[in-house]
C-alpha cells in the first residue's frame, strides 16, 4: 500500500496565505476529488505535492517517505505524476517524444516499448499522430497525451489539474472514464482537482472541498454530490 | 584561377568558423535563453590552454582535445556556478553577467600567459595548395577547418536528434518545469548544454588562431560575426545557425574581394541591421513558433 498523507500543509506566496493547514489522505485504488472556487488553493496544493512549491510548514508523506524539500524530478521518480492544467505537453516535441521522455529515467527499453503500445491501445487517436508535433493536437488529444505520459512514467499516484478544462462534454467523460479505469485496473491513486464538480464527483471516491486555502468539507463523493447546501455555499450552483 | 571560385572557397572556410560560433550561441540561447557574450572569451581561454598543452607535450592533437575538454568543463562550470543564479531574474542580468565573464577572462588570461600576440600551430599547412602550376586559394588548413566543423555539427545533430540524452536536452530547453515533472534532471542537462556550446566554441578558437593569431581579445570581432550568423539563421534554429554562418562567410568574402577588405566588417554590420529590421525572427525560424 502506498498512501499519500498530507498533514497540516501551509503555503504562502510572498506573505499571502494560499493554503492554511490542509490535511487528507489518498490511498491506492482511489480517487480523491479536490473541489472549490477559483483561488481556493487547488492548483497550489498539487504543485506543492509535486515539489514545485515549497510549503511553509506541514508534511507530505508518500509510502513512508517525506516529500517536502525533495526536487520535482526526484518526486516524479518516486512514482508521482502531475498533469498540469491543459496537459502540459511539450509543444515542440512529437507525440512519441513526449511519451518516451516520461519513461527514459527507467532505462528499460523493453518496458518502454510495452508502455508505448499500452498507451497506443488506450488512445488510438494518438497512434495515428505519433510523429506529429504536440502543438498540432486538439485539446482532447493533449489530455490523452498527458494521461498517456503518466502511464509511460509508471507513476502510482496521479495529480491531475483540471483535466476537463476547455474540453467538449464527450471528451470530458472519456477522460474521466479512463482515469477511473486506470485507477481500478492498475490500483493507482488519483488526486483530481476540478472546477467541473459534477464530472469529478461522478468518478471520485472521496471529495475535499477547499475554500480560501482551508478544507471546509471532506466526505464520500456520493454524499457531497447530494449536499445541496454545500453546493450553493461553495460552488455557486 | 577564377577569382569568384577563390572567394567562394575562402568564404566557405571562414563561414564554417562563424557557423561553429553561431551554433554555440544558439545551443546556449535555446537551453537557457541567454545570449552568451563570453562565448568568444571562453574560446580564447581554451585556445591558450591548447597552446600550453601543445608546448608541454609537443603534440598538436593532445592540445586540440585538451581544449575541447576544457571547453566542455568551463562551459558547464560557468552555467552551474554563475549563470544559474541569474537565470530566473530579468534577462538583462544574465547579459551583464556574461559581459562580466568576458571581461574577467580577458583580464585573467594575460595574467597567466601574458598579453603579447602569439602564433598558434596548425595541424596542416596554412599555405595555398599548388597542383603543378595551378595554385588554389584553398589551404589544407581550410579543408581541415571545413571538415572539423562539419564533424562537430553532425555529431551535435546526432546527439540532439538521435539519442535519448538529446531528447532530454531538447525537452529541458523547451519546457524545463514540465521536464522536471517527468523526472528529467534539468539542472545538469542545462550545464551540459553550456558545456557542449563551449566545446564548439573551443573548436572555433583553435581554427581562428593559426591565421589570425592568438591574443586575449582575438575573438571579439569573430564573435560579432558569429552573432550575426546566429541572428541570420534565427537564434532558435541550429540548422539556421550553420547555414547563416556559411552565408555570412560567403557574403563577406565577396564584399571583401570585390569591394576591398575594409568593407568586410561594415558589411557584417549592414547584414545584421538589415536582418533585424526586415526579418527579426531570422531566415529559418517561422514567425509563429518563435517564443520570446
Amino acid at each position: 500500500m502506498t498512501t499519500l498523507k498530507v498533514e497540516d500543509l501551509r503555503v504562502s506566496y510572498g506573505g499571502v496565505s494560499a493554503l492554511a493547514g490542509v490535511s487528507f489522505t489518498v490511498p491506492d485504488r482511489s480517487i480523491v476529488a479536490v473541489l472549490g472556487p477559483n483561488g481556493a488553493g487547488k492548483s497550489t496544493l498539487l504543485r506543492t505535492i509535486a515539489g514545485l512549491v515549497r510549503p511553509v510548514s506541514g508534511t507530505i508523506d508518500y509510502g513512508g517517505r517525506g516529500l517536502v524539500g525533495m526536487a520535482p524530478e526526484a518526486i516524479a521518480r518516486s512514482g508521482i505524476s502531475l498533469v498540469p492544467e491543459g496537459g502540459g505537453v511539450i509543444r515542440e516535441l512529437t507525440v512519441e517524444e513526449n511519451l518516451r521522455l516520461a519513461h527514459l529515467w527507467h532505462h528499460d527499453a523493453a518496458d518502454e516499448r510495452k508502455a508505448m503500445s499500452e498507451v497506443m491501445d488506450l488512445f488510438p487517436a494518438l497512434a495515428s499522430r505519433r510523429r506529429n508535433p504536440a502543438h498540432s493536437l486538439s485539446g482532447g488529444e493533449r489530455q490523452m497525451l498527458a494521461v498517456g505520459r503518466t502511464l509511460m512514467s509508471r507513476a502510482r499516484l496521479l495529480l491531475m489539474d483540471e483535466p476537463s478544462l476547455g474540453l467538449a462534454p464527450r471528451l470530458v467523460s472519456l477522460i474521466m472514464r479512463t482515469v477511473r479505469e486506470l485507477c481500478d485496473a492498475r490500483g493507482l491513486g488519483v488526486l483530481l482537482v476540478e472546477q467541473n464538480a459534477r464530472s469529478a464527483l461522478s468518478i471520485a471516491d472521496e471529495a475535499l472541498l477547499l475554500s480560501s486555502g482551508k478544507a471546509v468539507a471532506s466526505r464520500r463523493a456520493s454524499e457531497l454530490a447530494r449536499d445541496e447546501e454545500l453546493w450553493h455555499a461553495y460552488l455557486g450552483y | 584561377m577564377n577569382y569568384f571560385v577563390v572567394l567562394t572557397l575562402t568564404g566557405l572556410a571562414a563561414g564554417m568558423i562563424y557557423a561553429a560560433l553561431a551554433l554555440s550561441l544558439v545551443i546556449i540561447w535555446r537551453a537557457t535563453r541567454v545570449v552568451n557574450f563570453a562565448q568568444g572569451a571562453l574560446a580564447m581561454t581554451t585556445t591558450y590552454i591548447a597552446l600550453a598543452v601543445i608546448q608541454a607535450t609537443e603534440n598538436y592533437w593532445i592540445g586540440f582535445f585538451a581544449a575541447l575538454l576544457a571547453g566542455l568543463v568551463l562551459g558547464a562550470v560557468a552555467e552551474r556556478f554563475l549563470v544559474r543564479w541569474v537565470e530566473t531574474g530579468p534577462p538583462l542580468n544574465a547579459v551583464i553577467l556574461t559581459l562580466g565573464l568576458l571581461l574577467m577572462l580577458e583580464a585573467v588570461v594575460p595574467m597567466i600567459w601574458g598579453a603579447q600576440i602569439r602564433s598558434f600551430p596548425a595541424p596542416v599547412s596554412i599555405a595555398a595548395m599548388e597542383f603543378g602550376d595551378l595554385s588554389i586559394a584553398l589551404s589544407p588548413f581550410n579543408l581541415f577547418t571545413i571538415g572539423a566543423v562539419l564533424l562537430v555539427v553532425l555529431g551535435l545533430f546526432f546527439l540532439f536528434r538521435g539519442t535519448a540524452l538529446g531528447l532530454t536536452m531538447r525537452a529541458s530547453a523547451f519546457a524545463p518545469e514540465i521536464s522536471r515533472l517527468l523526472g528529467v534532471r534539468v539542472g545538469r542537462l542545462l550545464a551540459l548544454g553550456w558545456g557542449l556550446a563551449a566545446l564548439t566554441g573551443a573548436l572555433a578558437g583553435m581554427l581562428v588562431a593559426p591565421t589570425l593569431l592568438l591574443y586575449p581579445n582575438n575573438m571579439d570581432a569573430i564573435l560579432v560575426y558569429g552573432f550575426t550568423a546566429a541572428v541570420l539563421g534565427g537564434l532558435d534554429s541550429a540548422v539556421g545557425a550553420v547555414i547563416g554562418g556559411v552565408v555570412l562567410g560567403l557574403a563577406l568574402s565577396y564584399i571583401g574581394g570585390y569591394g576591398g577588405g575594409d568593407l568586410e566588417s561594415i558589411g557584417a554590420l549592414v547584414i545584421l541591421i538589415a536582418i533585424l529590421m526586415l526579418r527579426p525572427q531570422g531566415l529559418f525560424v517561422s514567425g509563429t513558433e518563435r517564443r520570446v
